[in-house]
């Protein structure tokens, strides 16, 4: 492990606790499971040891810390400080120690959010996903416009200077007029970053089983992409620069741990369903721990760490552990640094991780990419063009396909 | 020793329990034990399959012990039940006297009951009714019984009541065809004739031919001939079914069994064909012969061009043991190297593209099928066409001849206006019809082939909730009044597409293949026009819009694993699709010719 021992770390902890479950909903959170809340706090922190144990972690600063859901805004402050006191007991954070907390706007409390402030949270990821009633309701949310703005105030009054909103476009029904005010009801409330997803009809989600039933109009993709243009020149015109296909920042706000992900760079996933990742010479190394939380309470309840020995890296919440080729790498590296739109994915990392270089791996394909305008490749970066962000899994198709 | 011998065959409507009763049939003969079925029995005989022989249980060979003490053989002749195969059913029917009429006591008469009585009758065989399933709550035995008498022309008290499943009755049956069926009536003394009911190729014995001897007999290691085909062979091999195959001496007149003839193709010994002693001919071969000809051609095309040598080795070993199934290499411009093919119909081409996939697991694509027309040149030479594409330009036709083919269809009479409706939609023309019981009609019509194959089962099948049945033959060219139709795709004109459709209908079968492309052809990564040209000209259009989004919202480090699946399948669905010039085409576009065919319906 030599060789890669990373410098710095990304640390994911994963809540997977809602108050309702919304209707586009796909991710490992659950509603009526709050009772778990101070049981699942203390399995995060067991699980925070297993790692700290690690010579190899314990050599590496964390730099990144995200704390992700679900909702973890529900957790209350006290199980905040028992998390906190946890993290700094086992792991080394960098001074300039990026940490984030994604929050529902009903949830915020300016207790709650001078607490999380003083625990020496940085960033808060607000969901606001639309501004319309009717968009809102569709989407099962439980908040309002009027408590997004308080929810903003509420923020930074309590000192929060780094604010994520999201925003969901293309929704069934939606017109696109309704998307520009929507976003710029956003730009009014001078969020530092700001993330705008194109909905996805995820499989089991009420959402999908609506559209499939006819209960609710399908998304039209054509309007979809036209609001995605829309956002790029108007967020653009704001001041905001676009440096990930759905994500945007001023001033220097782009998400660090984020990031982390797109650069393929090395993080700990810790909580039900988490993932992380690393690289050992010749290897990338993916953890997936158990997603249902009581069982990833049980799973940690057992064993104490090893004291003294030196084990794989993990806890006993994992539930798969894989490992990837250069090739495999190669894809993924793809997938993840062509969505950086403005740093791209640089051939020196490429030759880095896959140990050959982009032209050579992608030798086919790279050609045809560019010549369907798709993919912009000056010997040393490789992007897509702005007809590319919006055909990107094109391009990955055929990255896969063959080179 | 003949007069003991009676052939027999089961004739029903699906379900009515033909597979039940010949299983109790050969339980209360001893043939097989008293909890198997044929099927089973056949599975179990390890041996033969894992020397990859097929044997059909299309003849099985029982000896019964009859009330009046004597033994008899009693030969069960099975028929094969697609339309398609009339022709084989025709074969299977003459090397019977006798027919068991099976009719359910809840159901009652059914199309196919009709369909099969009449062939039955024009082999001239004795016809036992049976109505089956007496044990059945809602059983109407005594009314059915009357239908069927009807029908007959006969006394109710002539039809036997029985259950099959739960062996009522059974042992009537045993005793009418022993008592009703004729016995054969070949001439022991004359040169050999055996008619050829059917086949299948055995790897280390050659074809087997399923036989019924007519008259004279054959010996092991006799050289035999066959009069149409002419092909000529030792012996290596015979014997009778029971239901395996069991080797014997000889094979006297009237009985059924099975010849080795180590030939190598089923198309050297086709069903229908008499076999005759080569050095003692018969001098006239037994009637009804018909060398089965195609009637339906389709391409078929490897999807990865680097299966074509695969596609031709499967397409070869389908044919050694189907003798209907024809195929000749040819090229597309737009799907590269395949293979035209012939079939008998519809059924036979999905059996063949079915077992091409699932036997042989292959991806292949099938073009829309077609009919042989006969072109007529200005200069009076008349050229075959069997795919739109070799239609010689419009200036050199002085006239199109399409097959037409004769159509009975059966359908209880509520339907009728239904089925008139959608026969008069396809060019068809009503010749005469019958009511062969109060509520049912027979409709004989006269119809285009070409319409027959588009869509036309489903189609009528759908508008009688799949009551009626039909049956065809063919019965010769006509002059028409047609023209090609073709279509383009990204201004290129797509081979595989064209059509030969109907003047009257050009316009509109043009309209609704075009819009049908449409949906079916997924959005590229640019504009495709498509267009429909009849004679020159474009008669309709539609564009399949750019593709303008195709990206993951969200993509994160967990998400990874998820999302790299999603592409995947992305990737794997790429994989169906044909390019051809810069588009990509599913095999559904090249079926929506098929889908729009004759318009009436959507
Ligand atoms: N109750 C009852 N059911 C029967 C009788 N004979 C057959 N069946 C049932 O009817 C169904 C169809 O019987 P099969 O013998 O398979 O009919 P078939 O005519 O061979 O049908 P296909 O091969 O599909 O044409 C089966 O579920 C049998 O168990 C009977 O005498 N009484
Ligand atoms: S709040 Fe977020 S995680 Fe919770 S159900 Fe809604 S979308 Fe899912
Ligand atoms: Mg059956």
């Amino acid at each position: 492990m030599g060789a890669h021992q990373p410098s710095s770390l990304g640390l994911y902890v994963h809540i997977p606790f809602c108050r309702v479950r919304c209707s586009y909903c796909d991710f490992n959170t659950y509603a009526g499971l709050e009772d778990l809340m101070p049981a699942y706090v203390d399995a995060l922190t067991r699980e925070m040891a297993w790692y700290g144990v690690h010579p190899w972690v314990q050599a590496a600063v964390v730099d990144t810390v995200y704390f992700g859901g679900g909702t973890p805004s529900l957790l209350p402050l006290p199980l905040w400080e028992r998390l906190f006191d946890a993290l700094h007991r086992h792991f080394r954070l960098a001074p300039e120690v990026e940490i984030t907390v994604e929050a529902n706007p009903e949830t915020l409390t300016p207790d709650l959010l001078r607490g999380l402030r003083g625990l020496g949270v940085n960033r808060l990821s607000m969901g606001m996903q639309a501004v319309h009633p009717q968009d809102l309701r569709l989407l099962g949310r439980s908040h309002d416009f009027p408590t997004v703005i308080r929810a903003v105030a509420l923020a930074r009054r309590a000192g929060f200077d780094n604010l994520n909103l999201d925003l969901i476009f293309g929704l069934p029904g939606q017109p696109l007029v309704r998307w520009q005010e929507a976003l710029a009801w956003a730009l009014r409330l001078a969020p530092e970053h700001l993330s705008c997803y194109a909905l996805t009809l995820e499989h089991g989600t009420p959402l999908q089983v609506w559209v499939r039933r006819g209960r609710v109009p399908p998304v039209d993709d054509d309007l979809a992409a036209d609001m995605y243009l829309w956002a790029l020149e108007a967020l653009e015109q704001a001041g905001y620069r676009h440096y990930e296909i759905s994500n945007w920042a001023r001033g220097g706000h782009a998400c660090r741990h984020n990031l982390k992900y797109w650069r393929y760079e090395p993080y700990l996933g810790l909580g039900a369903g988490a993932h992380g990742f690393w690289r050992i010479p010749g290897q990338g190394v993916r953890l997936a721990n158990v997603l249902a939380p009581r069982v990833y309470i049980a799973r940690l309840g057992r064993q104490r760490p090893p004291a003294g020995e030196v084990q794989e890296l993990g806890s006993p919440a994992v539930v798969s552990r894989q490992y990837l080729t250069p090739d495999d790498m190669a894809l993924e590296l793809a997938l993840m640094g062509l969505r950086l739109t403005r740093e791209g994915l640089p051939d020196g990392r490429f030759r880095e991780v896959v140990g050959r270089s982009l032209a050579d791996f992608f030798a086919d394909a790279l050609p045809e990419l560019r010549d369907l305008g798709l993919v912009d490749w000056d010997g040393r970066h490789l992007r897509l063009t702005r007809r590319g962000l919006l055909l990107a899994n094109r391009v990955w198709v055929r990255l896969m396909e063959g080179r | 020793m003949q007069d003991h011998i009676r052939n027999f065959c089961i004739i029903a409507h699906i379900d009515h329990g033909k597979s039940t009763l010949a299983d109790r049939l050969l339980q209360l003969t001893g043939t097989i034990p008293p909890d198997a079925s044929v099927e089973q029995v056949l599975d179990d005989m390890d041996l033969e399959r894992e020397r990859g022989v097929t044997i059909k249980a299309s003849a099985v060979r029982m000896e019964y012990t009859a009330k009046d003490g004597q033994t008899y053989i009693l030969n069960l002749i099975d028929t094969p039940g697609h339309v398609d195969f009339g022709y084989e059913v025709s074969r299977a029917l003459a090397a019977c006297e006798g027919a068991l009429l099976v009719v359910d006591a809840s159901q009652g008469i059914e199309a196919q009951t009709i369909a099969h009585l009449y062939a039955a009758l024009e082999a001239d065989l004795e016809i036992i009714p049976v109505v089956n399933k007496i044990d059945l709550p809602s059983a109407r035995t005594e009314e059915v019984a009357q239908e069927v008498a009807d029908l007959l022309g006969v006394d109710p008290d002539e039809v036997l009541r029985i259950s099959a499943k739960e062996g009522i009755n059974v042992e009537q049956v045993l005793e009418a065809i022993v008592e009703r069926v004729p016995p054969p009536s070949g001439d022991p003394d004359a040169p050999l004739r055996a008619l050829i009911f059917d086949s299948h190729y055995d790897p280390y014995k050659g074809v087997i031919a399923y036989v019924r001897v007519v008259d004279g007999s054959i010996r092991h290691r006799d050289t035999l001939k066959l009069m149409a085909g002419g092909a000529e062979f030792d012996v290596v091999e015979l014997g009778v079914f029971t239901p395996g195959m069991k080797p014997a001496q000889e094979l006297r007149t009237g009985e059924v069994g099975y010849v080795a003839t180590g030939l190598k193709s089923v198309h050297q010994c086709r069903v229908g064909d008499t076999l005759t002693h080569k050095h003692q001919p018969a001098s006239e071969p037994l009637p009804g012969y018909r060398h089965p000809k195609p009637m339906v051609f389709a391409s078929i095309y490897p999807v990865d061009p680097e299966d074509y040598e695969d596609l031709r080795d499967a397409l070869g070993k389908l044919q050694l043991n189907d003798a209907a199934l024809t195929f000749e290499p040819e090229h597309s411009q737009a799907l590269g190297a395949g293979f035209r093919c012939g079939f008998l119909g519809m059924f036979h081409m999905e059996i063949v593209q079915e077992r091409l996939e699932r036997e042989y697991d292959l991806d292949i694509l099938v073009t829309a099928p077609s009919v042989e027309y006969q072109v007529v040149l200005k200069d009076g030479t008349v050229k075959r066409v069997r795919t739109p594409a070799e239609l010689p330009p419009r200036d050199r036709i002085a006239e199109i001849r399409e097959p037409w083919v004769a159509v009975q269809i059966y359908t209880p009479l509520e339907y009728y206006g239904a089925v008139m409706d959608l026969v008069t939609k396809r060019r068809g023309v009503l010749k005469d019809q019958e009511h062969p019981a109060p509520d049912r009609v027979v409709l004989h019509f006269e119809m285009p082939l070409a319409e027959l194959i588009v869509d036309f089962f489903d189609q009528l099948k759908s508008r009688t909730r799949g009551y009626a049945s039909l049956d065809y033959q063919p019965i010769g060219y006509r002059p028409g009044d047609l023209v090609k139709l073709d279509v383009l795709v990204n201004k290129e004109p797509v081979d595989a597409l064209a059509m030969i459709v109907a003047r009257e209908n050009a316009y509109r079968v043009g309209q609704k293949l075009v819009s049908k492309l449409k949906d079916l052809i997924p959005r590229q990564l640019f504009t495709v026009p498509i267009q429909a040209a009849a004679d020159g000209k474009i008669i309709a259009r539609a564009n399949v819009k750019a593709l303008r989004k195709d990206v993951l919202a969200k993509c994160y480090g967990g998400d990874v694993t998820r999302k790299k699946k999603l592409l995947e399948r992305q990737k794997r669905g790429k994989k169906r699709l044909k390019m051809v010039g810069k588009v990509e085409i599913p095999q559904e576009a090249f079926w929506a010719v098929l889908r729009v065919g004759e318009s009436d319906e959507d």
